[in-house]
């Protein structure tokens, strides 16, 4: 009796030493991998345009846009996963080459998002634009838009020069 | 052609003219003449209605009733349009179904979503459409879906308590004839789907089976409309997740065909590969669903397992495993790279399916208890097919030899050899036994696609990065179209209209085969015991997702 109950015991502890053979976390890990895989999006800020093409072409209307405060891009996407159905046309559609603004191909087959643990209403794939990269392309606007003007300016005063020498020259005749 | 062309110009027609290569197209003037024109039409041999599609045209105030015949046996159809007024009250045209009983429920969904009474139909009545809808006739232009939605939240209470009414009574008794009971099969069997069969029975005997369905319907037709015409492949593809591809490839057919475009050789050959991969995935659920509704789910699991490397090949090419969304109008969606590497999956997963055949024949398909169940079983002739259009496997295991590949070739499938493969009996076994021989034959299929591909590579023809798709226009011209695909289930056929330079579907009818397949149920189960149904009804391979749509 006891020795039977020995050899029990013995046998339940040589098994929790062996190796589990399930041990492949699914959440992660999916058990066929292919390249293209259509998982959750990645939304690059840097590159995107603003053109909005997303947006309209999206089956669902999971898109929606975050307006930013400048000019370009005056907006990003932000995806709902909750009614994203993964077709991936909002990629096919994104205008930026080499690489797409938004991308889902190749994404990750994990779709909690930051967030999500406190409310389940926030499952979305959200864009963090740091304030540092909006004041430096704000920067960047303004010294465009004021050389813009400076040349515009130039160009301006040239014009009116031009005219100008027309006028007397038309004069002197 | 001339015989059926002599037949329509007999009465007043506004004009009859050849469509495609076996489609005879032409509009009655009158609508009075139409039963008299179906009586003389069935003479000449075309004794089948595919489906009744009614069109809204809501600035002409008309309503274009379109019907398509069809004669399967010589294949040479018809597709025959008939004007009405769009008022309700004047909106009515004789209902086809005495002549022709597969336009049953075609016509029931016409009178639903549209409002289009039929005169003389046996039962005429709201099917498919929830409670709240009736009378409302959602797919016309002027529905008012927010009304509607606002409609339905106040309103929620009472239009579930007349659902749950029609559960109370289910019990009769008649003195010593025994009693009838209403038993309810589904929508939480097992076996069943989203579907519910009222089963009168007395005792263990069948009397009568009325089916009730609608449980996923989606307005997928409605959906289409407010898409634009790349995004409607993803309403399409929804329609059954079985077999997914084939749906999209029909679609893509139809708007080609509007604007005029033609697709490059190998974007035919993939519409090829794409769709019978989705046909072997549908088959193999098929099959295994044949024995788990008869409590047998080891064959299931084995199905499934095979399933796996199949949508394997799917994932590879399109990134997706159930909805791929892989076929778009003017080619296939995704560029194939590398194309040995995608080949080589394909061939993992054939050679998986070769390994396990033998096995599946000794030990499943000579299954002493499902032979003694299933043979001499629930048998339909070949006038069942005709009259009530059973289609694809279910038609090809009476022996009725029908195939839309062959008859109108679409894709690569002219190119392709194939012919017909049937069985004789046409017994709930041999509607087992077709679904495997159709999965043989489909890997047969892609064996020869992907030599004509790596032919065409190799002569320097193909190109598989770049020949993929070709560029449509974004905004189509003004037509219609009518596009049929052999699906897993049977005949899929889409009828799309568009307007000039629109974006979107004017109006997208399917057509799907699970409809006929579940109104022939009555006449199936009927005088059989309660054991049968889920044997029978497995065996018609039924997707509810088609069946609503």
């Amino acid at each position: 009796m006891l020795f039977q109950m020995s050899e029990k015991i013995i046998r339940v502890l040589k098994g929790v030493k062996e190796p589990r053979r399930a041990v492949n976390d699914f959440v992660t890990e999916s058990a066929h991998k292919s390249a293209i895989f259509r998982g959750r999006h990645e939304v690059r800020y840097d590159i995107c345009t603003g053109c909005d093409a997303c947006n309209k072409i999206c089956p669902v209307d999971a898109i929606k846009m975050k307006p930013l405060p400048i000019k370009r891009p005056n907006k990003v996407p932000e995806v709902s996963l909750s009614i994203c159905i993964f077709c991936g046309l909002c990629e096919d559609v994104c205008p930026t080459k080499p690489e797409k603004a938004i991308k889902l191909s190749g994404g990750d087959i994990n779709m909690i998002t930051e967030g999500t643990e406190d409310a389940l209403d926030n499952f979305w794939v959200r864009v963090d634009v740091p304030e540092e990269w909006i004041e430096e392309k704000k920067r960047e606007e303004e010294e465009k838009a004021r050389k813009k003007a400076e040349m515009m300016a130039k160009k301006k005063a040239e014009a009116e020069a031009k005219k100008k020498a027309e006028a007397e020259k038309g004069e002197e005749k | 052609m001339e015989k059926l062309k002599n037949i329509l110009n007999k009465y007043e027609t506004e004009y009859v003219e050849d469509y495609k290569s076996n489609w005879v197209k032409a509009k009655l003037k009158n609508k009075e003449d139409l039963l008299n024109l179906i009586k003389d039409l069935k003479e000449a041999g075309v004794k089948t209605c595919s489906t009744v599609s009614p069109t809204d045209f809501i600035d002409d105030n008309k309503i274009e009733v379109n019907y398509f015949l069809e004669n399967l046996k010589d294949k040479k159809n018809v597709w025959l349009k008939v004007d009405l007024p769009r008022e309700l009250e004047n909106c009515e045209i004789d209902s086809i179904t005495p002549l022709m009983p597969s336009a049953k429920w075609h016509e029931l969904e016409a009178y639903s979503t549209y409002g289009v009474k039929f005169k003389g139909h046996p039962n005429l009545r709201y099917f498919l459409i929830s409670r709240d809808y009736y009378g409302k006739f959602p797919f016309r232009k002027d529905f008012d879906w927010k009304a509607h939605e606002k409609n339905l939240i106040e309103n929620v209470n009472s239009i579930s308590e007349e659902f749950f009414e029609e559960y109370e009574e289910n019990e009769e008794t008649f003195d010593k004839e025994g009693s009838r009971t209403v038993l309810n099969w589904g929508p939480t069997h097992p076996a069943s789907g989203p579907i519910r069969l009222k089963v009168y029975v007395n005792g263990e005997n069948i009397e009568k089976v009325d089916a009730d369905i609608g449980y996923v319907w989606r307005a997928l037709e409605n959906l289409a409309e407010r898409k634009d015409f790349i995004g409607t492949i993803v309403a399409v593809e929804r329609i059954c997740f079985m077999d997914n591809p084939n749906p999209m490839i029909c679609y893509s057919q139809a708007v080609e065909e509007i604007a005029g475009k033609e697709i490059t050789p190998f974007a035919k050959f993939m519409r090829v590969i794409l769709g019978e991969t989705g046909r072997i995935a549908s088959h193999l659920i098929s099959m295994g669903g044949f024995f788990g509704t008869m409590g047998l789910q080891t064959f299931l699991m084995w199905c499934l397992d095979v399933r796996e490397y199949f949508l394997d090949v799917l994932e590879d090419y399109s990134g997706a495993r159930i909805a791929t969304a892989c076929v778009e109008p003017g080619g296939v969606r995704y560029p194939l790279n590398d194309y040995k590497a995608w080949f080589e999956t394909l061939n993992k997963a054939i050679n998986e399916w070769e390994r396990v055949k033998d096995d599946i024949n000794d030990i499943f398909l000579k299954n002493p208890l499902m032979v003694s169940r299933a043979k001499d079983n629930g048998i339909f002739t070949k006038d069942d097919v005709e009259e009530f259009y059973l289609a694809g496997p279910i038609a090809r295991a009476s022996g009725f030899k029908t195939d839309v590949r062959i008859d109108e070739p679409y894709a690569g499938y002219g190119e392709l050899e194939m012919d017909y493969v049937t069985c004789e009996n046409g017994d709930a076994r041999d509607r087992l036994f077709i679904i495997v021989k159709e999965v043989n034959q489909s890997i047969d299929l892609i064996k020869q696609a992907m030599k004509k591909i790596e032919e065409g590579v190799e002569a320097g023809e193909m190109n598989p990065a770049k020949d993929h798709l070709v560029r449509m226009p974004r905004r189509m011209p003004a037509g219609e179209a009518v596009t049929r695909v052999e699906w897993a289930r049977g005949e899929m056929l889409m009828h799309l209209v568009t307007m000039d330079k629109s974006t979107s579907p004017y109006r997208l009818k399917l057509r799907a085969p699970s409809v006929n397949h579940t109104m022939v149920l009555d006449r199936l189960i009927s005088g059989k015991t309660l054991s049968d149904i889920p044997l029978l009804y497995g065996s018609m391979h039924i997707c509810q997702g088609d069946l609503d749509r």
